[in-house]
């Protein structure tokens, strides 16, 4: 095996990938060649750098992203819903569906000032239902909320999402038609105190 | 674990929304630090990453189990990572290496930077964005070369050939800042 070929494969000598003959023969130039095993010790460190970098990515507030936009998508493009535990308003009874509007407009009676502006993302009314059975719930089993809340328009996911963290808070469903998400707390957290937090909130317009 | 993929993609083909949680959870935040490595912007990534589910939502019916789930999501980020790099007119479509990929770092970022990480981060940035997708699915997941050849669509030769130049120029980086005494 050339060198060229041996220093193509020492990265993936690194990572553990590495098998069969191709192993063997990495093996045997690094018993040979010190500067092969200190390049070696350099890609680990390099690797490990890697790992251990942390990336803020979307998280919960993303799944709530994808969960919406997958449930308004509905249609020709969607999957077969074999297992899908949607009730669309349609099919419901006609006292669910009733039930299903008197608690929208109930929201939007209790919180008037969100209905006059768009949330920070708008979605599909149907969204607005939680008795349908629509949207997702939280693995860790939270199913009702604490709080319904409305953020302000140019609030920003990472503002969201530092907020929600520090009151010890999770969106359990939204965003609705109008904008509202509703929280749950998390177990180490207080409802007194993660009413204070989410109030005193500049990013916040309402919190119930 | 990838037994326990395909099943959710089976799953996700039913059009069981539960699945697709469980699996984005699963996969979002390695997906995510992929396609940031590769953009170096988290929102635009964020909503990279919300496309890519959405594509796998849509079109988890024609997997065809042929290689793990996990190679098949990030095939998906890196062609949309590539399409999203094409609309900023970022993209260099060649393979040809440059002599040098240090080229005169940021004085002020290198003073800032006095760990490691930094080091690493700074000379990945300098990397083109082949090379540096390659040493990602390498390091940061572990990918054997023939998994990193599926996600970059390209033979197994050529993710060889990416990778020795890659780690060529991250290893002259490192050095040339360690000589220049950048800690």
């Amino acid at each position: 095996m050339t060198d060229q070929r041996i220093h193509e494969l020492l990265p993936f000598r690194a990572n553990g990938t590495l098998e069969g003959e191709e192993l063997a023969a990495v093996e045997a130039a690094l018993a040979e060649d010190a500067d092969l095993r200190g390049e070696l010790a350099v890609l680990r460190a390099v690797r490990d750098t890697m790992q251990a970098e942390q990336a803020e990515s979307p998280g919960d507030f993303g799944l709530a992203r994808l969960m919406r936009d997958v449930g308004a998508e509905g249609g020709a493009d969607a999957p077969a819903t074999a297992n899908d535990n949607v009730v669309p308003l349609s099919r419901l009874r006609i006292w669910q569906a009733a039930a299903a509007v008197v608690l929208a407009v109930g929201i939007g009676f209790a919180l008037p000032q969100f209905v006059t502006g768009p949330g920070p993302d708008p979605v599909a009314v149907r969204d607005t239902a939680p008795e349908t059975g629509e949207g997702y719930s939280l693995a860790s089993g939270v199913e009702t909320a604490d709080f319904t809340i409305a953020f302000s328009p140019d609030a920003t996911e990472r503002e969201i999402r530092a907020l929600l963290l520090d009151a010890g808070v999770e969106i359990v469903s939204g965003p609705s038609a109008i904008g509202l998400y509703e929280l749950g707390l998390l177990d180490f957290a207080t409802a007194d105190g993660a009413s204070e937090i989410l109030s005193s909130a500049d990013i916040v317009e309402d919190v119930e | 674990m990838s037994a326990d993929h395909r099943f959710l993609i089976a799953q996700i083909a039913q059009g069981d929304k539960q699945a697709l949680a469980a699996l984005y959870r699963a996969l979002e935040r390695p997906v995510y630090k992929f396609i940031v490595s590769r953009l170096n912007d988290p929102v635009e990534a964020s909503d990279i990453l919300h496309d890519v589910f959405m594509e796998v939502w849509r079109s988890a019916g024609r997997f065809e189990g042929r290689s793990k789930v996990q190679t098949w999501i990030f095939g998906i980020a890196y062609r949309k990572s590539i399409d999203a790099m094409r609309k900023r007119g970022r993209m260099d479509l060649t393979d040809e290496t440059p002599d040098m990929a240090d080229d005169g770092p940021d004085q002020e970022t290198c003073l800032a930077a006095g760990q490691e990480a930094e080091h690493v981060r700074y000379c990945l940035g300098t990397l083109k964005d082949d090379h540096r997708s390659a040493i990602t699915l390498a390091f940061y997941q572990d990918m054997t070369y023939g998994e990193i050849a599926e996600v970059a669509g390209v033979p197994e030769g050529t993710v060889k050939t990416r990778i020795f130049h890659a780690k060529k120029l991250l290893m002259r980086c490192l050095s040339g800042r360690v000589e220049r005494g950048m800690a």
